[in-house]
């Protein structure tokens, strides 16, 4: 594991904090687009080139140009690169997030400012005297300003871990983003297969009327095809359900609510690609790249700091000094002094137990996370090569299997060697096929964006639906021989 | 018969065996099997008897050695084509099935050997003859099955004047359904009756095969598909071409696996001179046009057909003059197809309703079917397609049956065909077509 140097986390942090103290100076306004950039800096090679970022730029907070790049990008179907720059751009959440960085950020300038220094002035008329005198003194707090460059220290490596969550935070938001799209695509192309069911059914149901009604057919067959239609109509029903749902589970992450919501999808799901998963040293990849473990790096460099800090309180005599003058008798008299508060009884120890406990906290957190951080990323590099192979499976063996099969039951019902109802649901198992290709795209789909979130940087919230075992014989009885 | 009456019979005889063999290579050419229906009758046994004639098959050809008639059977399998498009691997014996038509005459010592180029055992059982027991061929009981590759010789004399037939007695139910059987016809030393100018062997038989498949199902016990004369399905029956006036004798046998057939003849009515246990007193004979033809039985019968004219013969089951018939498809007879056919194309553009105006004519619809099947029925006819398949065949009576091939149809004298009835000649006799009952 690499060893972790603060160096690199100081430099966009210290700038921005720059700016903020020459440029705000007095008047005090939120530096959004500061973290913004610094947030988008830190994502900077973690981000999967083909993502766009242009959501986090400076111009973000600004209500009417995003509004406009937003209802622009509605205005067309959707796709996934899309519904993410749709989400950065309008997600509250974010924003919330970004908020959450200016704390840090007002932390580091907080602690960045020098103690206040105390005037005195004192008016005193000694009795009997008519005479006025008039006492000016300047107290300055000279420990608090010895300590300042590591109060700051802490606050810079408290930023540094805040920031780092926050980019992870875009990450996630792109990531859910991502999956909530991919559902609205397979919900989407799972409901026109249970309608393609639905007619199917229709069909059977209406051919068996037709005979049942020229006395060819038993009422028992009638009511088992009317009991087909119905339950086919319940699949459409639950499947049109699940589409909803998908859409306002994408509605959340794109911030939209009213109008808005009437955005539309026609791409089908992505053909499957393993491309990813082939490459070499993953792992350490994500190792590398991890905000989670940047966060705690952060975080264990922030108590580093914060013991540090505790220690020279704990022998730093409190120090402060002054000047005085004293104007007597049309003459100022002048004088300095210094205080010294000695640390007897508080040496700071309990504090920097806390401190030192936290640190060896988030020591064996870090390690802990890179342990998950490795075995989520073979379970989604596995993942994504078995679902890969698996949709193929499907798409390059099962489907064309099923509609040979349909074909050669065409021909066996020409020879009348079987009926309608077997010609049907012959059709009906291509249609099921179909449907298992949706479903392990789908599974595909998420785990290659699980593991590209993973190779972003971002393990919180990564997850994998359980694996399906479907039974081999779904649905497909062979209907060679009626007899 | 002299012996050079007999060397001229097995030479004739042996051509028809290499025509059959032909014939089952080039399925399609039926032509020269016709043909051979044509011929002049030749006369092979005392007492001018006529020579056998197997449509569609071939007789087993002899040598002469020592006085002994030798013969050869080969068991083996077969690739046969029931009627062109429907192929299959079967088993059988010299290169067909049925195998070639064994004929003898009373009296003769016969030794024919059996080579089994099987893949499994098999016997020779001669069904209907008493000879020694040890050579009645059931495995196990009167000898030991011929293993694959082995040659089995049988020897015995014909004591009985009959019509028998031959199969396997090993694995029965396997090696019959696949084919194996054949005719064994023994001529009397001295004819009896009158004497016939025409004699023909056609041996029923029953197969399942299902569209795309190659080989006949020998589990099959109900739903059998493919019927028979000598395994060959209309239209690819060579129909039996024969003399006004001329006494005719057809010999019928059955080794079907579980269907007697009544076979019906038009134009004609006839006696059952004959059995597989011999020679019907003629004080016992009544006529009829429909004999049954029970499982394991054979039934010889005679006619003088004096009406010239093309006449069906046929299996009266109307199953069995279907080929490949499926039992599965629901009945749509009656339905209204256009109601069907909206809904299920749409989901199966080449769905089309079928049968809902009943099936005649079906086969001229022309739909795509399984490689290796056939017309459920439908053989070129004079007036269109005949409605038929499986166990149908033509009896051709003609003025002058030599000059036949049996490829042409009869020309009716005129008006002697059912037509549409003129509206005139409805009138004056009195007949509304547009008569309502009930
Ligand atoms: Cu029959």
């Amino acid at each position: 594991m690499k060893i972790w140097s603060s160096s690199r986390w100081k430099k966009p942090a210290q700038g921005a904090l720059l700016a903020s103290t020459f440029v705000l100076g007095g008047c005090v306004t939120v530096p959004y687009a500061d973290d913004v950039r610094d947030v988008r800096s830190t994502l900077g090679s973690r981000w999967a080139p083909e993502l766009p970022v242009p959501a986090l730029t400076g111009e973000a907070p600004r209500g009417e140009d995003v509004d406009t790049v937003v209802k622009e990008l509605l205005s067309q179907p959707l796709t996934a690169d899309a519904a993410v720059r749709i989400a950065l751009l309008n997600n509250r959440d974010l924003r919330a997030a970004m908020h959450e960085l200016g704390i840090a950020t007002g932390n580091v300038v907080q602690a960045s400012l020098p103690p206040i220094p105390e005037v005195g002035l004192e008016v005193t008329k000694p009795a009997g005297s008519t005479k006025v005198q008039t006492g000016l003194g300047l107290e300055y707090n000279l420990s608090d300003l010895i300590l300042l460059p590591q109060r700051r220290g802490v606050a810079l490596a408290e930023r540094a871990s805040e920031q780092a969550r926050t980019a992870s935070e875009v990450l996630g938001l792109a990531y859910r983003t991502r999956l909530a799209f991919y559902e609205v695509q397979a919900r989407r192309q799972q409901l026109e297969l249970r309608n393609l069911a639905l007619r199917n059914a229709q069909a059977r149901y209406g051919t068996a009327v037709e005979l049942e009604k020229v006395g060819n057919l038993r009422a028992l067959d009638l009511a088992t095809e009317r009991s087909a239609v119905e339950a086919a109509r319940l699949a459409v029903a639950e499947a049109d359900n699940a589409l909803q749902d998908a859409r306002e589970d994408l509605n959340v992450e794109l911030g939209l609510f009213g109008a808005d919501t009437q955005w539309t999808v026609d791409a089908l799901l992505a053909d499957p690609s393993d491309a990813l998963s082939k490459q070499e040293g993953l792992e350490a990849r994500a190792i590398e790249v991890s905000l989670d473990l940047s966060e705690l790096r952060g975080r264990m460099e922030a108590a580093d700091r914060r013991n540090q800090l505790a220690r020279t309180e704990g022998f730093l005599p409190t120090l402060s000094g002054g000047v005085h003058g004293e104007r007597e008798d049309d003459r100022w008299e002048m004088g300095a002094s210094l205080r010294v508060g000695v640390p007897l009884f508080d040496r700071k120890r309990g504090e920097r137990i806390a401190t030192l406990s936290s640190r060896e906290s988030l020591k064996a957190r870090y390690e802990a996370t890179a342990t998950a951080i490795r075995a989520s990323l073979r379970q989604a590099r596995f993942r994504v090569e078995s679902t890969a192979s698996r949709a193929m499976h499907v798409r390059d063996v099962l489907l064309p299997a099923t509609r040979k099969a349909l074909e050669e039951t065409v021909l066996q019902y020409n020879a009348m060697q079987l009926g309608v109802f077997d010609l049907l649901r012959a059709q009906d198992n291509v249609t099921n096929a179909a449907s298992t290709y949706v479903d392990t795209l789908l599974e595909h789909h998420r785990a290659r964006a699980a593991l590209e979130q993973l190779l972003a940087g971002r393990h919180q919230g990564v997850e994998l639906a359980p694996t399906r075992i479907s039974s081999a014989a779904s649905g497909s009885a062979p209907a060679a021989d009626a007899h | 018969m002299d012996r050079r009456e007999f060397m001229q019979f097995g030479a004739l005889a042996g051509g028809t065996l290499l025509a059959g063999q032909a014939l089952a290579q080039t399925p399609s050419n039926l032509a020269p099997a016709v043909r051979a229906r044509a011929e002049k009758p030749r006369i092979v046994a005392p007492g001018g008897q006529v020579a056998v004639v197997t449509p569609n098959g071939s007789t087993l050809p002899w040598k002469n050695v020592g006085g002994v008639k030798v013969g050869h059977l080969v068991a083996m399998p077969v690739r046969h084509t029931f009627a062109p498009g429907l192929e299959v691997e079967a088993w059988g014996y010299n290169g067909s099935t049925p195998g070639p038509t064994i004929e003898a005459v009373e009296g003769d010592r016969i030794r024919i050997y059996v080579t089994n180029r099987l893949p499994e055992p098999t016997t020779v059982h001669w069904h209907g003859l008493i000879l020694p027991n040890g050579m009645d061929g059931v495995s196990g009981l009167n000898q030991r099955p011929i293993a694959p590759g082995e040659t089995f010789a049988y020897e015995f004399t014909l004591n009985r004047a009959g019509t028998y037939m031959y199969h396997p007695h090993y694995d029965e139910m396997t090696q019959m359904a696949l084919g194996m059987m054949g005719m064994l016809i023994v001529h009397p030393k001295r004819s009896r009756g009158p004497r016939v100018d025409r004699d023909f062997a056609l041996m029923t038989h029953e197969w399942k095969v299902l569209p795309g498949m190659r080989r006949p199902d020998p589990n099959a016990m109900s739903d059998f598909n493919v019927l028979t004369f000598n395994s060959k399905a209309f239209p690819a029956t060579a129909p039996l071409v024969i003399g006004r006036g001329e006494r005719v004798r057809i010999r019928l046998g059955n080794l079907s696996a579980m269907d007697h057939h009544p076979i019906h003849l038009h134009g004609l009515y006839f006696e059952v001179t004959g059995t597989d246990g011999g020679f019907v007193p003629e004080s016992a004979r009544y006529p009829e046009t429909s004999v049954l033809v029970p499982v394991g039985s054979t039934r010889v019968i005679e006619f003088v057909a004096d009406e010239p004219g093309d006449w069906a013969m046929h299996c009266h089951m109307t199953h069995h003059v279907m080929n490949q018939m499926g039992h599965a498809a629901p009945v749509t007879v009656g339905a209204n197809a256009r109601n069907i056919d909206k809904q299920v194309q749409a989901l199966v553009p080449q769905y089309m309703t079928m049968g809902q105006d009943g099936m005649g004519g079906m086969e001229e619809m022309g739909m795509p079917v399984p490689p290796n099947s056939i017309p459920m029925k439908g053989g070129k006819g004079p007036f269109g397609s005949i409605d038929m398949g499986g166990m149908f065949t033509v009896l051709k009576v003609r003025e002058n049956p030599e000059a036949e091939d049996g490829s042409g149809w009869y020309v009716h004298p005129k008006g002697t065909v059912a037509d549409k009835a003129d509206p005139a000649k409805l009138a004056a006799d009195g007949i509304d077509p547009d008569v309502r009952f009930g």
